[in-house]
């Protein structure tokens, strides 16, 4: 137990504290200057004093609402474009140049654009969001779809399995886990959505959060929301690793 | 055999190519292909590498057009695949997510015939090729052999009428390759199904087969049919035998010519 322990979490441990320590150390004596860095002590009780308040409670729920609800909508939307793509070609060359286009393009630019749109309410992030997670969704729904295995199509073709079975029985399963890498990928491409688009103008949220401690050179609480951040991408992408290894255990090796 | 050819109709041939033809654009891959084999033989098709042999079986199996001619079971004409012929593939093609057993049952599933009686079966199947207890593990926790035991009981649980095995051993090691090959014959010998068997290894040919077919290349047509007089059931250790060499012999002489030529081809 201890020796297991000892191999797989030990250094990993061991470096964190040591960092947190470090960061301890020059933030309290080397720079001591609360307008530039907080110590890991100052943002641990920024998070409790603002939990305390239910103000942290209030920006993330407004933050996770804004996350789940692109991040939904983007999901049902990708796979079904993903499933179109792969069905028909003709659809395939037509969505392709737009897919392609705006994967590349950094669309969290068009961030302000929603915002003179939408207002500065939830939806114009739920749209960034949106924009963020449908391309990684859709391109690698289509992918799985398309690199079915074809002598897995042909063994059951042999038993004169229906395109239809073929479609359900083979294509389905083997695309699941492209799907299920697609939308891991959102998980981070939709919350960096989320804070971003809530450094334009919101009303809450963590991103506002953020912006407005910045404004104040509050060091302590504008770290505090960038912790709980990437506590919710560690907590939401590890959970959705442990999720796929459930769901999809054959493609471990 | 030759007892249970009692009337005219058991005579006719279980399985008959009649004047097959194959062509890929303009390239003649097959020309001519007349085989007949009885219900309960077990026949082999050798020959080098590019002499059309798993092609030729997959047109018996559906599973490639034919260009011109016939494949008939029981005398009566074939088009596309079906449940009356059972394919083992070389590549196990096992499903990667599914269960040793729901693996074996893909067949009927598709058939629409899942019954408690067919998982009955096929649970025993998987005995009768030695995956007792392996039921409900994947094909990733399985050695190469142990995965085209899955593959022939997945031709089986369909009970089809003809078996066509397509060089299912040729990516195993020698040592395992030769326990399949006695493990075909004891699962062959429990119920003497017909069974077209491609490979290129002429002694596996000569230890499995009551007759070995064996195609020239270029284009792939039928060179000869040679009829294996060895007594059943054969324990490996006939390959031993002078008989079992003179067969290997013989047949190794009437392909040298294009395996020398197959083999320059593929280096050049």
């Amino acid at each position: 137990m201890w020796e297991s322990f000892r191999q797989n979490h030990l250094a990993g441990i061991l470096s964190v504290v040591g960092g947190l320590l470090v960061w301890e150390f020059v933030s309290r004596f080397l720079i001591a200057n609360a307008l530039f860095l907080a110590a890991p002590t100052q943002i641990a009780y920024a998070i409790y004093e603002l939990s305390l308040s239910g103000q942290l409670e209030r920006h993330i729920t407004i933050s996770a609402a804004e996350f789940a609800l692109g991040y939904v909508i983007a999901s049902v939307i990708g796979v079904a474009i993903g499933f179109g793509m792969a069905a028909n070609a003709r659809f395939k060359q037509a969505m392709q140049p737009w897919i392609s286009g705006l994967y590349a393009t950094p669309t969290i630019a068009l961030a302000p654009l929603f915002i003179l749109w939408l207002g500065i309410g939830i939806w114009s992030k739920v749209l960034v969001v949106i924009f963020l997670v449908l391309f990684p969704v859709t391109i690698n729904t289509e992918a799985g779809l398309r690199t079915t295995s074809e002598r897995l199509v042909e063994m059951l073709r042999s038993f004169g399995a229906t395109p239809r079975q073929i479609f359900f029985k083979v294509s389905l399963p083997s695309a699941f886990p492209f799907i299920l890498a697609g939308l891991k990928l959102g998980i981070g491409r939709g919350l960096i959505g989320v804070v971003v688009a809530e450094l334009f103008g919101a009303r809450a949220g963590l991103g506002q959060l953020i912006s407005q401690a910045a404004d104040a050179f509050n060091m302590p609480e504008l770290f505090a929301g960038v912790v709980v951040l990437a506590i919710a991408g560690i907590v939401m992408t590890s959970g959705f690793s442990w999720i796929e290894k459930k769901l999809v255990p054959w493609t471990r090796d | 055999m030759t007892d249970t050819t009692i009337s005219g109709a058991a005579a006719a041939p279980k399985l008959q190519t009649s004047g097959l033809h194959k062509k890929f654009g303009a390239l003649e891959a097959l020309r001519d292909i007349n085989i007949t084999v009885q219900r309960g033989e077990f026949i082999s098709v050798v020959g080098p590498s590019g002499c059309g042999k798993t092609t030729l079986l997959r047109m018996v199996a559906g599973l490639e057009p034919i260009t011109s001619g016939s494949v008939m079971l029981d005398g009566r004409a074939l088009s596309g695949p079906g449940s009356d012929r059972g394919f083992v593939f070389q590549n196990d093609n096992l499903l990667p997510w599914r269960t040793v057993l729901q693996n074996a049952l893909i067949g009927p599933e598709v058939a629409g015939r899942i019954s408690p009686d067919i998982r009955k079966r096929t649970v025993a199947l998987l005995k009768l090729v030695g995956l007792d207890g392996f039921e409900d593990y994947h094909p990733r926790q399985l050695s190469g052999g142990m995965r085209q035991r899955v593959n022939l009981a997945r031709a089986l649980a369909i009970d089809p009428q003809v078996l066509l095995m397509d060089e299912p051993f040729s990516a195993l090691d020698a040592q395992t390759r030769e326990i399949m090959q006695t493990e075909l014959m004891r699962i062959w010998e429990e119920g003497r199904k017909t069974v077209l068997f491609v490979t290129h290894q002429i002694d596996e040919a000569v230890f499995l087969s009551d007759r070995v077919l064996v195609l020239a290349r270029r284009p792939g047509r039928l060179q000869e049919s040679v009829e294996i007089k060895l007594p059943r059931p054969r324990a490996l250790g006939i390959k031993r035998t002078p008989e079992f060499i003179a067969y290997v012999d013989h047949i190794w002489r009437l392909i040298e010519e294009d395996v020398r030529a197959s083999v320059i081809e593929e280096r050049g």
